[in-house]
């Protein structure tokens, strides 16, 4: 066997420099590429600028949050087998310092140890050090203090312990409960790990590999392209309705509560979630990279590289994955700057902390008057008009949609 | 044929000379001397002369697993006194001095990394590791890799990118708590996914643990073959 080192004998001089650690660790930890979403707002020449802010908010506050577990947790408040895992707006690079929740899980992948526990009521005990004196009208009020980093909703679905078994193994049947349809979709579709990182990764890929395991064919008939994964994508469409579905159930049960704050976010946020998953189970049958690798290697390889795609797109915020999307099938720069416009807008509204606590105090049946509802529908009208375009009448997905995402 | 054969830390940890013992019993035609700790590469070095190592096909030496900042100088300065035919299996954590390394060419060989690290594990950060080192070689470890990611997504990904550099492999079972184990049926399956992506004639290096109180020869013999197996199951293309 010729080998590359046959052909590159070693050399016979060398000398010695130290380099201090730090240097070595740059090499390995400057991996960021700029994100698909700020790419494609360069590109068209829009600022977005609540887009951008909500970024930069996100990347601060995830590094802040683990410098502040790291002193009142302890530097193994995450490991290899058990990592801090942050959804919701922190997740999707949407969050808004001191006004977004924050909703997570202590996700355990390996031995079940009782320490974990232990772990996860630190973890919730320490968040709240994080505070400051109100600011403003909406505030997440306790003892005149604000706290940054909100506990999550009142579901239960975040905030405590989540294991992998279930995540992976309950998919459909009596057993997969809504808590755990919504954290596996959220764990691959907006979820981001605080410190380490390894459990989250293993079990984000076991999730799809799980998937991929029951679909019968990968590729299409003729075997030139890989099919939609329509396992997957038949769970984020239930988990899509699942949503809709409880947000009546939430009505009902708060007495009208939040409304006004739950449905905007219905109408962008959630409806984005739904949308980034759609496209990456299209993506699997679009894209040329992933379709030139289909000539080599045996089902398992197939698979192999089928997961890798999806597991590529779901590491990118739903923002991100639209943007990738719209740029890989030019969709038509119009819809573009009207999609993303129209979330610029959405943050704007959620930034803005008397309008973000009028909406929560709406109620259902002031929304056609409200100004502030009104500056959201607008927006959501805009965003679903977007959406409408690149799923119905962009060439490249209308097709997809028609086959898959209706019947 | 692909040399087969076992690392000399895993049959007894900082004892080469006994594991040597063992493997000369058996029909192992490779072998990976190991020095995990700094302390153990200045005596397998200065030993190396004496050894008897006729019946391999494949030698290498696996460099220290972690060392002082300031041992990185000595230790390139050991690692050229060994034979220039050999790898030198290096976790690339322990690298600081990228320049100093290069000049060794293809002898480095990089192995990915499991869990523990920090960094190595994936095809990301190993484009890295060999965009400072263009020249080096790749050991694959299996069970590292198996470990990072049971799916083996990421494994196939190593290896499709690594395929040309790869010149030795490591396989055992690494245990959730990264002890190398004997290799389980679950493991067995995941080897068998990357199988097709391997070579026939790159050598492997058994690092399983052989447990205390059983004939360590039989039991060596035993693993070389459930390995030999598994590399060698012939692929059935079935569906898609």
């Amino acid at each position: 066997m010729e080998t590359k080192r046959d052909k590159n004998p070693a050399q016979e001089t060398w000398e010695y420099t130290a380099v201090n650690e730090s240097d070595n660790l740059d090499l390995f930890m400057g991996l960021s590429e700029p994100r698909p979403l700020i790419k494609l707002a360069d590109s068209l020449g829009h600022e977005w600028r609540h887009l951008r802010k909500a970024g930069q908010e996100a990347d601060k506050a995830i590094d802040e949050l683990n410098k502040l577990l790291s002193v009142e947790v302890g530097k193994n408040f995450a490991s290899e087998d058990a990592n801090l895992v942050v959804f919701g707006s922190l997740a999707r690079k949407e969050w808004i310092d001191y006004v977004s929740d924050l909703d997570w899980t202590y996700l355990v992948d390996g031995q079940a140890r009782s320490e974990h526990l232990e772990v996860s009521q630190k973890i919730k005990a320490a968040l709240p050090k994080d505070s400051r004196p109100p600011q403003g009208a909406h505030s997440r009020r306790r003892q005149d203090r604000e706290y940054r980093f909100g506990e999550p909703g009142q579901t239960g679905t975040f905030g405590n312990l989540g294991f992998s078994q279930q995540l992976i193994h309950q998919i459909g049947g009596q057993d997969d409960t809504n808590k755990n349809t919504s954290q596996r979709i959220l764990l691959l579709l907006e979820s981001t790990p605080v410190g380490m990182r390894s459990a989250h990764e293993r079990v984000a890929r076991a999730i799809i590999k799980r998937y991929l395991d029951e679909e019968p064919h990968l590729l299409v008939r003729d075997g030139s392209r890989f099919k939609v994964p329509r396992f997957l994508l038949n769970d984020v469409v239930r988990f899509w309705r699942t949503m809709a579905v409880d947000f009546a159930s939430k009505q009902r049960d708060r007495g009208g509560d939040g409304w006004g704050l739950r449905n905007a976010k219905l109408r962008m946020s959630r409806k984005l979630i739904f949308v980034s998953g759609l496209l990456t189970c299209f993506s699997c049958h679009l894209d040329p990279r992933l379709q030139a690798k289909i000539s080599t290697g045996n089902r398992d390889i197939k698979l192999a590289h089928l997961e890798n795609h999806i597991w590529e797109y779901v590491q990118q915020t739903p923002l991100d994955i639209v943007a990738l999307s719209i740029t890989k099938h030019e969709v038509e720069r119009q819809t573009a700057v009207q999609l993303f416009s129209a979330y610029d807008k959405f943050l704007e509204v959620m930034a803005d902390r008397e309008k973000r606590q009028r909406l929560k105090d709406l109620r259902a049946e002031q929304s056609r008057t409200d100004p502030v509802f009104l500056e959201i529908r607008e927006a959501s009208d805009q965003f679903a008009g977007a959406l409408h375009q690149i799923f119905f009448n962009n060439k490249v997905f209308s097709s997809l949609t028609e086959k898959y995402g209706v019947f | 044929m692909r040399p087969l054969g076992f690392s000399t830390g895993a049959l007894a940890y900082g004892d080469f000379r006994c594991a040597l013992r063992i493997l000369a019993e058996t029909d192992a035609t490779a072998v990976e001397l190991s020095a995990l700790r700094q302390s153990e590469l200045g005596p397998l070095v200065a030993s190396l002369k004496e050894l008897d190592l006729s019946q391999y096909a494949h030698i290498s030496v696996h460099l220290p697993s972690a060392i002082e900042p300031d041992f990185e100088s000595a230790l390139l300065t050991l690692a050229r006194e060994i034979p220039s035919e050999w790898l030198l299996v290096t976790h690339p954590d322990i690298i600081r001095s990228w320049r100093a390394w290069e000049s060794l060419g293809s002898r480095v060989c990089i192995e990915n990394m499991d869990k523990r690290k920090e960094v190595g594990q994936t095809a990301r950060h190993l484009r890295r590791v060999f965009g400072q080192l263009p020249d080096a070689t790749f050991c694959f470890d299996i069970g590292h890799a198996h470990q990072v990611d049971p799916t083996m997504g990421e494994a196939v990904l190593i290896l499709e990118e690594f395929q040309d550099k790869l010149c030795q492999l490591h396989i055992s079972e690494v245990n959730s708590e990264s002890k190398h184990d004997p290799i389980s049926l679950e493991a067995a399956m995941a080897f068998e996914v990357v199988a097709t992506l391997i070579p026939e004639n790159v050598p492997a290096i058994l690092e399983s643990k052989i447990p205390r109180g059983i004939d360590p020869v039989a039991q060596v013999t035993s693993e070389m073959e459930l390995v030999d197996h598994l590399l060698s199951i012939p692929v059935e293309v079935v569906g898609d």
